[in-house]
Parts: C-alpha cells; sequence; structure tokens
C-alpha cells in the first residue's frame, strides 16, 4: 500500500523551522537564554578578570556550556510541559507526522539557537583578543552544541512529568544548581569539598572539562575521566525521558 | 484515492473499556459509513468521549478490536486520513494562524493548501495573526481547519462549536456538509441538540455504554410520539393529568406544560374544561424531549 504520509525530511525541517521561529518570538525565553550569557561573560571575564588571557580563555570554555543549558533546559521542559498541557501535542500525535519529528525539530533549533547565543560570547572574547587555534576554536564550539543533547533530554524528561508551573520552577533550579555547581561560573577547585562531590554528577561539570580540555585549559589525559561519566549521565537522561514519553503516551 | 466501502471506514467490534473499574463501554458494536454525519447524542459519562478516543487511537481498548480503514487506529497511514478536532486543545503562540496550519498540512501527503484551508474555515482574514492574539472561537476555527488539512475520509469532531458565535458556527457546518456531500465520513460529538439535528443523517444516542437509540433525526424523534401543549389556566394538576392522552403536566403557577400523545383530543377535553383558556402554545416532541425519553427508558432497564 502506498504511503499517504508526506516525506519525512520535508517534515523534519518544517518542525525545525517552526520550533526555531517559536523560540525567537518568544522575548520571555529568547532574552534571556541568548544575552544574559554573553552579559555575564563580559561582566566576569572581562571585567572583572581584567582581560588576563589566561581567565578569558577558561571561562570563554565555561560560560559556552552554560550558554547552552538554557535553552535546552527550558525549551524542552518548561515548553514540552505546556505544549503537553495545551493538548498541542496530543493533536501531533493524532496526525500521521513521523514519531519524534516534533522533537528533533526541536533539538536542532536549540542547537541552532544555542549556536546564537555562543557566538555573541566569541565575539566579546575575540574583541579583547583572546588568542585560540582555528582547531581550538571548532573542537570548543563542537564540544558546547553537543552539550545541548543531555540538558534536552533532562528537560524532556521534566516536561513530560510535570504541569508547566512546577516544570519552570524545577528547570530554574537545575539550570542554576548545574551552573554554580558544575563549576561553570566559579573553578570547582574554589568550592567546597561537598560541592567538588557532588559535581561528579552532573553533566555541566563533565562538559564543562571537556571544553577546558578543547582550548588546552586541561589535560587530555583526562578525556575518559569526564566522557565515560557524561555517556553515562546522558544515557540516564535519556532513558529519564523515554520513560515520561511512554507515561504521556498512556 | 482509494475507494472506500461501508463497514471497513471505522469500526468498534466488541469493544469494552473501563476506567477505574468503571465499564465505560462493554460488547460494543459500532460502524460509520462514508458521506455520512454521524451524532453522538447522550448524557456526561455515557461513554461518546471514549468513543471518540478509541476511534481516534487515543485510548487503546481493554478487549475487542477497532479498525480504521481496515488498520489499526494508530498506522500512520490511519492517521493520513483522519482529522480530529479535540475538545480541549491549545496552539503554538507564537506562531501565525497560518503557519500552524501550513506546518500541519505539511503532516499528509494530499493535504490540502493553506489557502484553501483558510478559506474552508473562514479564517482567510486572520491568516496572519499571531495564535495568541485569537479569541476562543477563533481558536476553535482554527482547531476545526487542522482537522480538515489532511483532506481527511473521516473527520471526528468533539464539541466542535463550542464558543463560536452564530456566524461562525453556521459556517462550519456548512463546510462540515460540504464535506459529507464530497464522501466523507463525519463522527460529530456533540451536546448540542440544534447543531445534531441541523447536520447529521444519523444520531447514535449512547446511554450506559450502550447504543440506545440509532436513526434519522426523524425516526428518533417519532420514538417519542408526543406533543408539549403550552396554556394559562386555573385548572389545578389533577385536573389536567386525568385529561385524555395527557402523560405528563408540570404546573408553575399557572402556567401549565402539559406533555400529550394525543394532542387533539387533550386540546378538546382542555377547552371543555376551561372555556377561559388562552395563551395556548402547541409544539411538537423536539429532539431534546425524546433523547430525554430514551436515555431514561435505557437507564431505568439498566438499574
Amino acid at each position: 500500500m502506498s504511503t499517504l504520509v508526506a516525506a519525512a525530511p520535508g517534515v523534519f525541517w518544517r518542525e525545525t523551522k517552526a520550533e526555531f521561529l517559536k523560540a525567537a518570538r518568544m522575548p520571555m525565553f529568547a532574552i534571556p537564554t541568548v544575552l544574559l550569557p554573553v552579559g555575564f561573560y563580559a561582566l566576569f571575564a572581562v571585567g572583572m578578570g581584567r582581560g588576563d588571557q589566561s581567565v578569558v580563555t577558561q571561562m570563554l570554555a565555561t560560560f559556552g556550556v552554560y550558554a547552552v543549558m538554557g535553552p535546552a533546559l527550558f525549551g524542552f521542559g518548561a515548553n514540552v510541559a505546556s505544549e503537553r498541557e495545551s493538548g498541542q501535542l496530543e493533536l501531533k500525535r493524532l496526525s500521521p507526522m513521523p514519531t519524534g519529528a516534533h522533537i528533533v525539530g526541536k533539538l536542532v533549533a536549540t542547537m541552532a539557537f544555542s549556536a546564537i547565543a555562543i557566538a555573541l560570547i566569541y565575539a566579546v572574547a575575540a574583541m579583547v583578543g583572546i588568542k585560540l587555534s582555528a582547531s581550538q576554536w571548532a573542537l570548543m564550539a563542537s564540544t558546547q552544541i553537543t552539550a545541548v543533547i543531555p540538558f534536552a533530554l533532562i528537560g524532556l524528561g521534566v516536561g513530560y512529568r510535570m504541569g508547566s508551573k512546577s516544570a519552570v520552577a524545577i528547570v530554574n533550579v537545575l539550570f542554576l544548581g548545574m551552573a554554580v555547581m558544575g563549576g561553570l561560573w566559579i573553578p570547582l577547585a574554589l568550592m567546597p569539598e561537598a560541592i567538588q562531590t557532588i559535581a561528579w554528577v552532573l553533566p555541566s561539570y563533565h562538559l564543562g572539562e571537556l571544553a577546558l580540555m578543547a582550548v588546552g585549559h586541561s589535560e587530555m589525559a583526562y578525556f575518559w575521566l569526564h566522557a565515560g561519566p557524561l555517556a553515562l549521565l546522558s544515557l540516564a537522561a535519556a532513558v529519564f525521558a523515554w520513560t515520561g514519553q511512554q507515561r504521556h503516551a498512556a | 484515492m482509494p475507494s472506500i466501502s461501508s463497514g471497513d471506514l471505522a469500526a468498534l467490534q466488541s469493544v469494552s473499556k473501563s476506567y477505574a473499574k468503571r465499564n465505560v463501554l462493554q460488547d460494543f458494536d459500532f460502524a460509520l459509513e462514508p458521506g455520512t454525519v454521524t451524532a453522538l447524542l447522550g448524557p456526561n459519562g455515557a461513554g461518546k468521549s471514549t468513543i471518540v478516543g478509541l476511534l481516534s487511537g487515543r485510548l487503546s481498548p481493554d478487549a475487542g478490536v477497532i479498525k480504521l480503514f481496515g488498520l489499526d487506529p494508530r498506522h500512520q497511514n490511519a492517521r493520513a486520513r483522519l482529522g480530529v478536532m479535540l475538545q480541549a486543545a491549545g496552539l503554538p503562540d507564537a506562531l501565525t494562524v497560518s503557519e500552524v496550519i501550513t506546518l500541519h498540512a505539511g503532516y499528509f501527503k494530499r493535504g490540502l493548501k493553506t489557502a484553501d484551508i483558510l478559506d474552508q474555515a473562514g479564517l482567510t482574514a486572520l491568516a496572519k495573526r499571531p495564535c495568541d492574539k485569537l479569541s476562543g472561537g477563533e481558536q476553535r476555527r482554527v482547531q476545526f481547519a487542522l482537522a480538515i488539512a489532511g483532506a481527511p475520509d473521516l473527520l471526528v469532531l468533539d464539541e466542535p462549536t463550542t464558543g463560536l458565535d452564530v456566524q461562525a458556527r453556521h459556517a462550519l457546518w456548512r463546510t462540515v456538509r460540504e464535506k459529507a456531500a464530497n464522501g466523507a465520513a463525519i463522527l460529530l460529538a456533540t451536546h448540542h441538540m440544534d447543531e445534531a439535528e441541523a447536520l447529521a443523517d444519523r444520531l447514535v444516542v449512547i446511554a450506559d455504554g450502550r447504543i440506545a437509540a440509532d436513526g434519522s433525526p426523524a425516526a428518533i424523534k417519532g420514538r417519542v410520539a408526543g406533543t408539549t401543549i403550552r396554556v394559562r389556566t386555573p385548572l389545578c394538576a389533577g385536573v389536567l393529568q386525568s385529561l385524555p392522552g395527557v402523560i405528563k403536566v408540570v404546573l408553575r403557577g399557572a402556567d401549565a406544560s402539559i406533555f400529550s400523545s394525543h394532542a387533539r383530543n387533550t386540546l378538546e377535553a382542555l377547552f371543555r374544561a376551561d372555556p377561559s383558556l388562552n395563551d395556548v402554545d402547541v409544539t411538537a416532541a423536539s429532539l431534546e424531549d425524546a433523547l430525554a425519553s430514551i436515555v431514561e427508558a435505557t437507564l431505568k432497564e439498566a438499574a
């Protein structure tokens, strides 16, 4: 039997475009997630750090991870919760939309959005004369963009489980908690030992360390020390998101 | 376009479904016909929404078989021929009416053009408006637009005109009639009797999870061959009740509503008993009366 369903690539592309427009047109989402990271970076690294090369570089690595956390956690956590609550997901589920097109579209749109947030920080760093090789730029940027995935999965797990109001609250706590305790704002070495221990179960910490490696501020020898736990945590986040989706579908 | 023979369009066969140990449907059989508007009527909790949910693949049955175009309702090719308007559903705030419709129509290989959908749903003037700037009624019309976007062979409408003004309501009815005339099957769940009467070729009354009546609006109304006589009279209820043909009397002060199985006999006797009778209003039994009596009888039988 010939299919009556539209070709998948076109649907994925249109979902991505729609998700990007939705994010870009929501000032309450777009402004804090894009402008706050670059604002903080300018304040902490350039202002308080007085443009010191080492500070500017280290903070670029970790603030880039911080910058993708916002779009990923809020875009998936808070927005999926409200789309589910309002029946928008239900309507898509009853349509012949290829399974997951909406989520994949959201993921790609979030990556594009994160790329803008990161690009703004990179621009500030470039203005104060940061010295990085092309391969260091590329490695750091790809690490930070990939960081969208684990945070999106965590957000998705929250969005499928909670009402939109509680989802916003939870996501705020996760966002700030993972940023601070993951050492993205202040190096973990300057924090109490308890927080240094907690950091091991936070994807933000491992992603920050991997981004630091990319710009030569951590030893590549430690790669698996962070990539390993990150892979496990991402897997756990995927299970969290998947079981949430199953609850929603039931 | 594959042709549809009746029977394999959409059917529930010996379906049972219960919630929290309460049987909503038990051994339930039901099928839809192409080119026909079928209205599901019945009190809240009778099982209407469950039937809509089962046919659209939102719910799965505890027992029995559900076929949509010969397939499981969850099959993508079944969904591609189905359009659903849910009772309560939101829209993406930031997208415009036209963007939402284009996105949804894009899921269907033979979906309608956005301009045609806007036109059929009466939304052309609102095409560029963001969804969060729409009134409740306008949002319902967008939901209707999404339901027809894929040129469905089965259109399921759950309380489609709640919140619509009279004009929008009539416009929606017109479009639904056109869809049926072009061969689509329409399943309409509604609380509005005028809507069922205006649209439906077939009424299915659900009470207590069973089909209490199934037929044309005229046939269903005929099930209660009665007339309501409204008069102003000083006569007491007892006297009115004893008149020939009277089934039931409701008295509010001097205003009496007399339900009669034989209007002529009742009226003649009434004029003899009270020559000063005035403000006489005689109406045939309404669909609402018929429905109430069918449901009441079914529930009594079940109890």
